[in-house]
């Protein structure tokens, strides 16, 4: 007579995988959502990123629970960078910001032992900041990103200064500060509501 | 070919799932597995497939299972996986690609086939088991039976040498489960073996060649196919299984119960992106009365039912509640549809607050007597998804009993369920008749609007296709 | 730029050469300020789509980048403040990543998820990455079938305001949640975790049109890092 007792495996096996990719599709459908709606005012391209972490913490945060193993949320990232990338709505500049947070998140679920929901809120907050990379050129480019719009006008005719300055207005240092600050504080209000729609749902339910 | 050597198993080392099971299974027999729901069945399946152990964390499993050789508990899953074939009972999720071509090969693509192998068992595949209609196609737009099908034919494809099947016809409609009842005979033509677990026995009579009878966890008694097929009807309704013949169809056609509170559909049609699915729909259904709504997959029964509750919109004709033709924002208010997956529609965080969700304003009373009517008052606190499947789906017609609606419609209420099962929700429908409901049941469990309907509407499909659709070739 | 337009079964384009094909476009887009370099791009691709047959996409991705060419030139100027102001940050950087786009269309259009998961394999990506991406493309259908399902429930009972979007976020993680455990136990059971190198009935090879693709981005690319040392 044998006993076999399953012990849980620190890799990722099958299993994992398949979690990983179906969270990944709820991740990045509420991401895309945003993205689409970014194109409604620069205001809401500067906020995206914010709102993002804000409505998908709960996918993150089953994940993050669910597959409690290193690569879960990288390869999460990694899913979202290419599609992204394969439709062509991905530039450069989003790839490394997000493909860094992707693992400086990791990293923290690695250090808090992927256990702890204080670490797992982190690590969604800093995965979050990834986003920004999307309206992050208007900064980094800023000159060649304004000469260039005034080039084009420039050549239509007539160059509005007004029009120019209230673009130029946009890409200040507070906007910055602000395109930076609310993924982090809206990922934690994000992680928070995950986390009560945990104690009122799912622990309750046990699937996590 | 499968051994299993007094097996204990339990999912939370609580209680016992499994108690000394003993069963042994000679190369190319065919073995039925039966019982209630929860008496183990599935979990046989999984000691067999490798699900026990590898794929459940925390279980305990005592004793030894061999299968084509190689001892499930010590054998890495992927090497079971080609001597060993599984289908499940669910078709939406056995699926990792798009296309049914990819799907196909997929298994064959995971064992690292070659090209030119693979492309001769794709062949065979095809034609062994005419799949001819299902290649080159969107898996979305597979109905669940071609699914089901498409599912099966990717693991024929791998040519296991066992096959064990897991309630594989639970989401079935009877043409379905005729081509698969001739695809599990090309099995057995080829010597495969067969372990299938199933409620659902009509089709299974002339192939098995033994039936296991399990109860509680305990494997209670083996027959012969003889013996299995020699059982009175009562003896058989006193195990809890279901009806071993093909039922014909005899629910009669009663005239109207009574006329007021009619349920009118008049010369109703609908389209999809502009094709029509049906049209000139017409009849009624009087209140108090059990009227079954059937007809071949794909002719658009869900469509209908939708329409009447008014989430689909209608192309022409008039849907009227006692002569009051209503808008598609009255039927929302007058029907409630308990749908085949259940757990769509149930939002809250326990089983009271979804009842009070329906019922509304302070009507404690009267939750509590709906509740413990359907025997579910013990678990007012519990969260819905914590219950069993026929919990929710009581759950379900609870919230639609306290909402009030006078029209109540079924889809599907009993793929997988077993014989005590369905006659609970034979019975919980009569007496929302005897209320004065009007309900309408859409199914293809003929064993179940046998005894439920006073009557029954057939659907056909529209003057342009063919009629004769019930002969299927396959 | 491609000669054969029909289409021959397989794909227009080998994945493979689609999306090296991406990443030239997405150099020569990132580098390139010069209008008629941008405008010979934009060309280029619409011939591209049309030699795939996709007719009506070209002429549609013809017409949006005339429009916000005229947007940019002639409405812009003249449009009052609050006009600018919404969209003009939008428009350029939408005419930035335009050629990215078409081609992003073009292999969603004309390349089948399988072919593309086989150019992953062929470039070795690994396995972890492979099979959950396959699984988040093949989801995509399946949450907005569940989303119709749960709405369906919805307008059923009497779910309203802030409770909607708890209601449909809810059923559709516990489904999730399911699926996950179902699709798992029927993937391991189909071998997904051979370790065995995966093999694949259709053969990928590149076809001369393939090859002209990467060329005609190569010369992009060069013309690109040309121009600009000409600037300096």
């Amino acid at each position: 007579m044998s006993t076999t007792e399953v012990v849980t495996s620190r890799k990722l096996k099958g299993k994992d995988l398949i979690t990983i990719g179906i969270f990944s599709a709820i991740y990045f459908v509420i991401n895309f959502i945003f993205m689409l709606a970014a194109a409604l005012h620069p205001i809401m391209w500067i906020l995206m990123p914010g709102f993002i972490a804000l409505f998908t913490g709960v996918p993150y945060m089953i994940l993050a629970s669910k597959v409690q193993k290193a690569g879960a949320v990288l390869i999460m990232g990694l899913i979202s960078g290419l599609i992204y990338y394969a439709t062509g709505m991905f530039t450069v500049v989003i790839l490394i910001t997000f493909a860094s947070a992707c693992v400086l998140a990791e990293l923290i679920r690695l250090a808090t032992k992927y256990k702890s929901f204080t670490g797992n809120s982190i690590s969604f907050a800093i995965f979050s900041v990834g986003m920004i990379g999307s309206p992050l050129p208007m900064w980094l480019f800023k000159e060649s990103f304004f000469e260039q719009i005034s080039v084009q006008t420039g050549q239509g005719g007539i160059i509005s200064g007004n029009y120019l300055s209230i673009l130029s207005g946009l890409a200040t240092d507070g906007m910055l500060f602000v395109l930076i600050l609310a993924p982090v504080v809206l990922g934690v209000i994000g992680a928070l509501i995950a986390k009560a729609l945990f104690k009122k749902h799912f622990v309750k339910a046990g699937i996590v | 070919m499968i051994t299993i050597n007094n097996v204990s198993f339990d999912y939370n080392r609580e209680k016992n799932t499994l108690k000394n099971i003993n069963l042994y299974i000679k190369p190319g027999e065919c073995v039925l597995l039966c019982g209630k729901s929860g008496s183990g069945k599935t979990t046989v399946t999984k000691l067999i497939n490798g699900l026990i152990p590898h794929f459940t964390e925390n279980g305990r499993l005592d004793g030894t299972v061999v299968a084509a050789g190689m001892e499930v508990a010590k054998t890495e899953l992927y090497k079971l996986s080609k001597k060993i074939g599984s289908v499940f009972q669910n078709p939406k999720s056995q699926f990792f690609n798009i296309d049914s071509d990819a799907e196909l090969a997929y298994a064959l693509e995971n064992m690292g086939t070659t090209p030119e192998h693979m492309r001769e068992r794709l062949k065979d595949t095809v034609e062994e088991l005419q799949l001819e209609q299902l290649e080159h196609r969107s898996i979305f737009t597979m109905s669940g039976g071609e699914r089901q099908m498409l599912a099966f034919a990717s693991i024929y494809a791998m040519n296991p040498d066992i096959y064990v099947l897991d309630e594989p016809t639970a989401n079935l409609d009877e043409n379905a489960i005729a081509i698969f009842r001739h695809q599990l005979e090309e099995l057995k033509r080829k010597g495969k073996t067969i372990l299938i677990a199933e409620h659902r026995l009509y089709f299974l009579t002339d192939l098995i060649d033994r039936a296991v009878y399990m109860e509680n966890g305990e494997l209670v008694s083996i027959y012969t196919r003889d013996e299995f097929l020699a059982f009175s009807d009562e003896q058989r309704i006193k195990m809890g299984l279901r009806t071993l013949r093909a039922d014909a169809f005899h629910a009669t056609d009663f005239p109207m119960l009574s006329s007021a509170n009619v349920l009118t559909v008049k010369d109703l049609c609908c389209e999809i992106k502009g094709s029509c699915i049906f049209d000139h729909v017409s009849f009624h259904v009087g209140s108090g009365e059990i009227v079954g709504i059937k007809g071949n997959n794909g002719v658009g029964k869900s469509r209908l039912v939708r329409c009447i509750c008014g989430l689909a919109k209608e192309k022409k004709g008039s849907i009227s509640l006692d002569g009051r033709p209503m808008t598609r924002r009255q039927r929302n208010k007058e029907c409630f549809c308990v749908m085949q997956d259940v757990n769509h529609q149930l939002f809250c965080d326990s089983v009271w607050n979804e009842c009070e969700l329906s019922a509304g304003d302070y009507r404690e009373a009267e939750i509590e007597t709906v509740l413990r009517a359907f025997n579910l008052l013990g678990y007012k606190n519990v969260h819905p998804m914590a219950l069993s499947g026929g919990q929710k789906q009581r759950l379900a017609i609870a919230c639609g009993v306290l909402s009030g609606n006078k029209i109540l419609v079924f889809d599907e209420p009993t793929s997988g369920l077993d014989y005590d099962h369905m006659m609970a929700v034979a019975g919980m429908i009569r007496e929302l008749a005897e209320k004065k409901h009007i309900i309408l049941i859409v199914s293809h469990d003929i064993e179940f609007l046998n005894c439920v309907c006073d009557r029954t509407i057939t659907l056909t499909f529209n003057e342009l296709q063919p009629k004769d659709n019930g002969g299927n070739r396959l | 730029m491609v000669r054969k337009s029909k289409y021959e079964g397989a794909t227009c384009l080998d994945p493979r050469a689609a999306l090296l094909l991406l990443l030239l476009v997405t150099v020569v887009v990132f580098a390139q300020q010069s209008l008629y370099l941008e405008f010979a791009l934009v060309t280029v691709l619409v011939g591209l789509f049309l030699c795939c047959g996709l007719f009506k996409n070209g002429l549609i991705f013809m017409l949006g980048f005339g429009f916000l060419l005229v947007l940019q030139y002639y409405i812009f100027p003249i449009a009052p403040q609050i006009f600018a102001d919404f969209f003009a940050i939008l428009t350029s950087y939408a005419r930035k990543v335009f050629p990215c786009i078409m081609v992003g269309m073009l292999i969603v259009k004309t390349i089948p998820m399988r072919y593309l998961i086989l150019a992953m394999r062929k470039w070795h990506f690994p396995q972890k990455l492979i099979i959950p991406l396959s699984v988040t493309l093949c989801y995509f259908p399946v949450i907005r079938e569940e989303i119709g399902h749960i709405r369906d429930a919805m307008k059923l009972r009497k779910v309203s305001g802030a409770a909607k979007a708890e209601a449909i976020l809810v059923p559709l993680i516990f489904s999730a949640a399911n699926t996950a455990e179902e699709l798992g136990a029927a993937a391991v059971t189909r071998g997904i975790e051979n370790p065995a190198p995966k093999t694949s009935v259709i053969e990928l090879r590149f076809r001369l049109r393939d090859y002209i693709c990467i060329a005609v981005g190569l010369i992009f690319v060069l013309a690109v890092f040309w121009l600009k040392r000409g600037a300096i």
